[in-house]
């Protein structure tokens, strides 16, 4: 290999037939005499530019398109020559940073000697090594393409915003799941929003059988053992809900202060006496009718009982997650959209209270499809004022453009698996950790299980890895008609 | 002195057409490693030259004059053997001692209206001072099958040689089909015009021989001419003719020892203002000259004039940079040459004003 060209922080390499070059492989160009030497990676693997290629291939195809019929007497081998740069291969690869040392560091602003440099691949093992991608609480996210494993810290997950994206049937909950498990093994309390039941069978293996996840896999499904009291609800929650999720005007939303309150004071916050409460307040009759409209909501929403002990688990599992790690998956599966709503409007308030008080510590949130059940102001809640509070949350979504621009910024990790759609990897290019050329090149390419990863798990050095198998009751397959007529 | 021989044999036969004679090819792969073995541990200078075969014949004949009415043609739609030959030579470098050249060349036939070919080479020579007469002679001899003949002349000078040696190939291929191809009709690039150091009469006229007893026809197509007709080229006397039509140039007397072994023709074979000169062999009959013209016409495909055979041959002997660069590499490679750029002398002393050497 010949380093041909530098551009910014763009380097173009030379690479010839016998020496294989993909995307996502990283190259060590050292040059001796300057002690130094430069990480880059290959983001696009090109033919190089060769004067006379438009004419040799035109020659091939002159007779009216077909290959002509003919023999080449070339006594001297010449042909293995010709085919030899033909076929010469222009890398264009992205500086990474600087080997100094034995240190790293993102300086790209000197030049290696165009002459005197030696090119070779830089294995990932070595890479890892290098830029000490490893720690004490490794989760093993799968295999490279050198046959070596790509292992993150779970510590480099704590406290960050994580973007789990790519196009439908790529692996993303696949690898959610792989995150997931990982960190309950190190006693971390995860909850899921599962959109489509996936997750509930996270205790299973392939084959049916109770896995060493099963006791700690704690799934919750709305409306059947996930209830909640109204005794046991903030009042803030609950306006929450009406406000956000119900879209309650504020003239009722002040009512319905006076109406709990007054409730709360007399000891009966019970949802026949809220009904009662509002059919009785003096109140403008259109303020009735809103206030009434809502709670009978609350109340065909199943989610509310006035049996306290029914309303228990939620924090009978997440305590019991705090002891020993666990997953608390809400199962959003059959619940309509404004239940949906309700449901994670009390989640998020109910986590937020627990956290501020300090009965847990932190609580790493895995989102799937965040736009159904979020609301608006949501977003920026999470990813600023809720981190400060313990919740870390992982999106993982099939269409980048619902999770808002701002989020990307502050993505602390991007998990990327195959887009063909620019628009989508447009929207992605957009997260601060990343560059668009790097996104736009490998993400296009990767074929499905294969995630590329960027961000602080992998210090900044984006790597292509093709995700672990596990051997759990994924749930997560496509319904299919034709499945067993096949 | 005797040069080496080598365990390298031509092909022992071809597909097609069957050359029986392989004399050629095999000095040419002998001489070739030969000269480059002795090409090894001097740097060599990138420098890439296309000779093209200049038609210096032509300053040695004298004015002509075409005759009046030209002679329609009307393509014979008829199942003929349509062949051509060319070759190609270019520099792609220079040592301290001498040059560097590459020889190739390409037989292309028609026939149940699909296109072949046969190509022979890259032939790679190292020419020297010292040994350019050694490789000219000793090719030479293997072209004319007699040991001493013409020993006595001079060889070319450095700069002559890739075109030489291309024109020895080039005869050789030509002798090949002549010998090989029956009813067909040969398409030559250049003319018949004979009587210099590598187109000698006799040797030309052996060929136009050869191919009439086995009743070819030879047609010579010249790309480029200098006969001129009241100052004008002649392929620029375009008559208010619709082509197809053959204008005969006639009064063409060549100084010894110039001959010229066809009769000198202007060819507007299809629409548009393309005319060639194309030399029929002399000793074919009027008729089967018109009539030869005509078949090819039925034949072959024609594009602004030209025969696609012979377009073909061309092509496929030329040699792209990207061929030349593959050469260079495998020099560079086998015989371990250093390639180094000397600075153009032309763009150092008068920068932007530098046309080149190439172009000097």
């Amino acid at each position: 290999m010949k380093l041909y060209k530098k551009e910014g922080n763009i380097v173009q390499i030379l690479s010839f037939p016998n020496e294989t070059v993909e995307k996502g492989d990283y190259l060590l160009i050292e040059d001796a005499d300057a002690g130094k030497a430069l990480i880059v990676q290959v983001i696009d693997v090109q033919f190089a530019s060769i004067p006379g290629i438009l004419e040799e291939l035109l020659r091939s195809l002159p007779d009216g398109g077909e290959l002509m019929q003919g023999e080449d007497f070339d006594p001297l081998e010449i042909a293995p020559h010709i085919t030899y740069i033909q076929d010469a291969k222009l890398n264009i690869c992205k500086i990474r940073a600087t080997v100094e040392n034995e240190g790293l560091s993102p300086s790209s602003s000197w030049l290696p000697s165009r002459s005197q440099s030696a090119i070779r691949k830089l294995p990932i093992p070595t890479l890892l090594k290098l830029a000490k991608i490893d720690g004490k609480l490794p989760i093993v996210l799968g295999g490279t393409k050198d046959s070596s494993f790509l292992t993150i810290d779970a510590s480099s997950l704590d406290g960050k915003l994580n973007i789990i994206t790519g196009k439908k049937e790529t692996g993303k909950s696949h690898l959610s799941k792989l995150l997931m498990l990982n960190l309950i093994r190190y006693k971390v309390t995860v909850v899921v929003f599962d959109l489509n039941g996936e997750y509930v069978s996270l205790g299973m293996t392939a084959d049916g059988k109770r896995n060493a996840y099963y006791n700690k896999i704690h799934v919750l499904t709305p409306s059947q053992n996930f209830k909640i009291a109204l005794k046991q609800l903030d009042l803030h929650v609950l306006l929450s809900i009406l406000i956000h999720a119900l879209h309650l005007p504020g003239t009722s939303a002040r009512e319905f202060r006076r109406i709990w309150q007054s409730l709360k004071e007399r000891g009966s916050l019970a949802l026949r006496e809220l009904g009662e409460a509002i059919r009785n307040w003096r109140c403008n009759q259109h303020v009735r009718d809103a206030l009434f409209s809502r709670y009978y909501a609350l109340v065909n929403s199943g989610f509310f009982t006035d049996n306290v002990a029914e309303a228990m688990l939620l924090e009978e599992c997440l305590f019991k997650a705090r002891e020993e790690g666990g997953a608390i998956i809400i199962n959003l599966r059959n619940t309509s959209a404004i239940d949906r709503q309700i449901v994670v409007e009390y989640l998020l308030g109910k986590f937020v209270e627990l956290l501020t008080s300090w009965k847990l510590k932190a609580i790493f949130l895995f989102a799937e499809e965040a736009h159904l059940y979020l609301r608006e102001t949501y977003w920026d809640d999470i990813v600023t004022r809720m981190r400060h509070f313990g919740i870390f949350t992982t999106f993982i979504t099939n269409q980048p453009d619902t999770i808002r621009q701002n989020i990307y910024r502050q993505a602390d990790n991007i998990f990327l698996f195959n887009f063909t759609n620019e628009h989508d990897l447009e929207v992605v290019s957009r997260a601060a950790r990343v560059d668009a050329e790097t996104v736009k090149s490998i993400a296009v390419d990767l074929p499905p299980h294969y995630c590329l990863v960027l961000g602080k798990v992998v210090k900044d050095f984006p790597m292509v890895a093709k995700v672990k198998a596990l051997d759990v009751k994924t749930m997560g397959e496509t319904r299919l008609f034709f499945k067993d007529m096949n | 002195m005797v040069i080496e021989q080598y365990t390298i044999t031509t092909t022992p036969k071809y597909n097609f057409p069957h050359l029986i004679d392989t004399t050629l090819p095999q000095r040419l792969i002998e001489l070739s490693l030969h000269s480059l073995k002795h090409v090894q541990n001097p740097p060599f200078q990138l420098n890439q030259q296309t000779f093209q075969q200049a038609n210096s014949l032509e300053d040695h004949i004298q004015t002509l004059q075409p005759k009046l009415q030209p002679i329609p043609l009307k393509p014979k739609p008829q199942e003929t053997m349509v062949a051509a030959v060319d070759t190609s030579s270019i520099k792609i470098g220079e040592t301290s001692t001498g040059i560097l050249i590459a020889v190739r060349g390409a037989n292309v036939w028609k026939q149940n209206k699909s296109y072949r070919y046969i190509r022979l080479g890259p032939f790679l020579f190292h020419i020297t001072e010292e040994n350019k007469k050694e490789v000219y002679n000793a090719l030479r001899r293997a072209y004319f099958n007699s040991p001493h003949e013409h020993d006595r002349q001079s060889s070319p000078n450095l700069l002559q040689m890739p075109t030489r040696i291309a024109n020895l190939l080039e005869r050789w291929l030509q002798k090949m089909f002549s010998k090989t191809i029956s009813n067909g009709l040969i398409l030559f690039d250049g003319s018949l015009t004979s009587g210099i150091a590598d187109t000698p009469t006799q040797r030309m006229t052996e060929i136009l021989t050869t191919a009439r007893k086995r009743n070819n026809v030879v047609l010579a197509f010249s790309k480029m001419t200098s006969l001129r007709f009241n100052g004008y080229l002649i392929t620029d006397v375009l008559l208010k003719y619709k082509p197809p039509y053959m204008l005969e140039m006639t009064g063409l007397k060549p100084k010894p020892p110039i001959v010229l072994l066809g009769d000198v023709y202007v060819a507007r074979l299809t629409k548009g203002n393309y005319a060639f000169r194309l030399d029929i062999d002399k000793e074919v009959s009027h008729e089967h000259r018109i009539e030869a013209v005509e078949k090819l016409l039925g034949t072959d495909l024609f594009s602004q004039s030209y025969p696609e055979t012979l377009r073909l041959a061309h092509i496929l002997c030329t040699f792209t940079a990207n061929e030349v660069i593959a050469m260079q590499h495998f020099i560079a490679h086998r015989y371990g040459l250093k390639i180094i750029n000397r600075p153009d002398m032309h763009r150092l002393l008068f920068g932007p004003f530098g046309k080149g050497e190439r172009r000097s």
